[in-house]
């Protein structure tokens, strides 16, 4: 049995079966599965495959997430290429694999559909899941719909795998809004993904034919040149992340810039700043609003690690305001709302043109962003504008006048 | 293209005419997986356990060591003792770690992108790792049938941190988290769980056995039938800690017998083709467990009704074993026959002005 992969065609498809056939096109090794909403479809769709003899992947059903992430890491050091994923609480039941997994340079892929957290742990999607672990040395990025999920899946593993990187990644997608909504995905030729995606050879494997040590032990004076070389890949990734995805367009024939999406930015003034789905119903609210005269634009980020802060400094810098919808918890944090403002206020700081930067706290329990919250933020934004500074630093879209 | 036959290693067992040969056997392995120049103390009862199981399996075998002693004192950074490739991993993943390295090497075999017989892949996990954090890990390795073994190195407690106790720690161990005062006199009250016959009732398809570094002949032969075992196989280990178990750095192998000999560590074997135990292996003679705790300072505080309390047990195992117990046993199982440890009185003088 192997891995056997149809003709290029267009099919219609969620965000998480989009993830299981980038899976299954990479030719994954090894999938550490356990269920959990709204992710689980990824999962069942790759139990499919397997079942079918359409993929030739060892599928095992962990006991937990953090065996999941144990699994993962330890068929990825062995020198395969794995595959795994998570939602909300079992992202975080996992969190203790995080730094060991990037530690020891393992490109683990994990598809992550966000889910609230508990509470209120109901099935909707906040990126509070994913963003906890932002720090941890793993590559992490929001898709928008499912094409872009896919290729997003593609070419994770395409960095994660290089050479000069050795990073996991978290290729994330809101649950619901992505996940679950089906649209029109091309799947490639099977050779353009041979062309793109090399098979996975990592340096240092545990091959009993040339032995090697993995993490060992450390003493306080080992650490810091340790946590250097960490650093550094995860700095190191940014020019070989836009070579990849330049090398992407030119093979699939689809752009992306790596770092930023601008909609309708030209000459606005306002503009939003968020990750993720909710950028889909933002276009078609800035539309409409554009329609009415008022300069707006929406600017989508879609690699949070490695942050792009002089991007985000350069393309922010041109506005008068900006609108940071957060969907996510950051309690107590810098702004009280979510943890996107301090990233974003922390790239501007060196702007000698300013924004003023509003946090909104939209989308959150894993709710619809509707248009009448667009337009109520946007005119939050047209007052900041007129008035010279914000009003509040933080909003809680929903519960103001 | 078609999937690629995977080739598994069998390995010969060693000849011994006592079940133990207790020094030099002309059968030993030569190759030394797990070479000397580690930091683990004189006498430290899981390296030479990690010895011996290592030249069991030989070099085409991959080790993973989820935290414990056998990871921070073997592992030091630029200088590891292991010549075959060896994995760190979290005291947690014991169980997954490995099954994912077993994962790995079914896929890659199979799809022709490693060439090789199958490796010996084995995890090393102490008794804190085995019987309480990584134990759901584990337990997944084994019901999921990976093609590995997994040791349980068992010192009784967990001795990486500064001598805790595990849920391996026996009755009336002293340890720093189950001291003996006027109120616990015993120190810890619980019995140890029974994690080798938990193993096997839950896993039955798996080879799982008991053994001890008392008996090194025996136990390299139960490391390579759990190797030679198609799917998972977990061997539990009686690992003296000279350190946590307070006593002469000599006696880890006498202490390895004696813990047999005493009833303490019954040892046995789980046949998974038959699904029974085979409770057949007897020592060459029997103690009371008195003989056993005398030499061990953490049992230093121990009263005559606690030794007692410990003999019952005891006694419990050999009758599981099949064993008829001779008359002194029976007496030792009641205080009445029993001094309290020479220590006792003033262990309990020194609790009194903490």
């Amino acid at each position: 049995m192997a891995t056997v992969l149809g003709k290029k065609k267009t099919v219609r498809i969620n965000g998480c079966v989009a993830a299981a056939q980038a899976a299954k096109y990479a030719d994954v090794d090894v999938i550490a599965a356990y269920p959990i909403r709204p992710y689980t479809a990824t999962m069942m769709a790759l139990a499919q495959m397997v079942a079918n003899g359409e993929l030739d992947a060892e599928y095992i059903v962990a006991d937990s997430e953090h065996s999941q992430l144990s699994i993962a890491h330890g068929a990825s050091s062995s020198g395969a290429r794995v595959f795994t994923g998570s939602s909300g609480v079992g992202v975080h039941f996992a969190f203790e694999l995080y730094s060991p997994i990037s530690g020891s340079r393992m490109p683990v892929q994990m598809m992550i559909a966000d889910r609230t957290l508990d509470p209120p742990g109901d099935f909707g999607s906040e990126h509070t899941d994913a963003l906890a672990t932002r720090d941890m040395g793993w590559l992490m990025g929001w898709s928008c719909d499912a094409q872009e999920a896919f290729d997003n899946h593609l070419m994770g593993y395409r960095i994660g795998e290089d050479p000069r990187v050795l990073l996991p990644q978290m290729v994330c997608q809101d649950g619901f809004f992505v996940s679950h909504i089906t649209s029109e995905v091309d799947l490639p030729d099977p050779g353009q993904v041979k062309e793109f995606l090399p098979p996975y050879k990592h340096p240092y494997p545990l091959d009993p034919r040339h032995p090697v040590s993995h993490g060992p032990q450390i003493m306080p004076e080992q650490g810091p040149p340790l946590q250097l070389e960490r650093a550094r890949a995860m700095e190191g990734s940014m020019p070989v992340i836009e070579e990849i995805h330049e090398e992407f367009a030119k093979i699939f024939g689809r752009r992306y810039d790596p770092w930023i999406e601008e909609f309708m930015t030209d000459d606005a003034d306002v503009v939003f700043f968020l990750q993720g789905a909710h950028a889909v119903t933002g276009r078609y609210a800035i539309r409409h609003m554009r329609e009415r005269g008022a300069k707006v634009g929406l600017v989508r980020l879609r690699t949070f690690r490695p942050y792009p802060t002089d991007r985000v400094r350069e393309v922010l810098s041109k506005f008068k305001v900006v609108g940071v919808i957060e969907t996510n918890m950051g309690l107590g944090s810098v702004s009280s709302g979510g943890s996107l403002y301090a990233e974003v206020c922390g790239a501007l700081y060196e702007s000698d043109r300013r924004p003023l930067v509003h946090s909104f706290m939209a989308g959150m329990g894993g709710e619809a962003i509707v248009l009448k919250e667009f337009y109520w933020m946007t005119q939050k934004m047209l007052e900041a504008q007129k008035r010279g500074k914000i009003e509040k630093r933080t909003h809680w879209v929903g519960f103001e006048d | 293209m078609p999937a690629i036959e995977v080739q598994r290693q069998m390995l010969p067992l060693l000849n011994s005419p006592n079940q133990g040969a207790r020094f030099y056997n002309p059968d030993l392995p030569e190759t030394e997986p797990f070479v000397p120049g580690h930091r683990t103390c004189a006498g430290c009862g899981p390296s030479i356990q990690y010895r011996m199981t290592s030249k069991a399996s030989g070099d085409n075998t991959i080790l993973v060591g989820p935290t414990g002693c056998m990871y921070v004192a073997n592992s030091s950074y630029l200088c590891t003792p292991y010549n075959v490739p060896w994995a760190h991993t979290q005291i947690g993943s014991a169980g997954s770690f490995t099954a994912g390295v077993a994962a790995a090497y079914e896929a890659m075999i199979r799809k022709g992108k490693w060439k090789g017989a199958y490796p010996n892949i084995i995890c090393e996990a102490g008794d804190g790792s085995a019987s309480d954090i990584g134990l759901a890990s584990i337990s997944g390795a084994l019901y999921r049938n990976h093609d590995c073994l997994i040791i349980c190195y068992d010192n009784e407690q967990y001795a990486n941190t500064g001598i805790q106790a595990s849920s391996r720690t026996p009755y009336g161990g002293m340890t720093t988290f189950s001291p003996p005062g006027p109120m616990i006199p015993e120190a810890k009250k619980l019995f140890p769980k029974d994690l080798a016959r938990m193993m096997a009732a839950g896993h039955p398809h798996c080879y799982v056995a008991t053994a001890s570094v008392g008996y090194p002949i025996d136990l390299m032969n139960k490391v390579r039938k759990g190797l030679n075992h198609k799917g998972a196989a977990y061997l539990m280990v009686y690992t003296p800690c000279q350190k946590g178990f307070v006593y002469e750095t000599p006696r880890s192998i006498d202490l390895g017998r004696l813990v047999v000999e005493c009833g303490l560590y019954p040892m046995w074997e789980w046949n998974p083709e038959q699904r029974e135990f085979d409770y057949s292996f007897r020592p060459a003679s029997m103690r009371p467990v008195s003989e056993y705790l005398k030499l061990q300072g953490r049992f230093g505080h121990l009263q005559a009704e606690h030794i007692a309390t410990l003999q019952r047990f005891a006694n419990q195992q050999w009758h599981m074993m099949g064993v008829e117990l001779p008359e002194p046993l029976i007496r030792a199982a009641d205080a009445k026959n029993l001094a309290a440890m020479a220590s006792a009185e003033a262990a309990a003088v020194v609790a009194q002005t903490v």
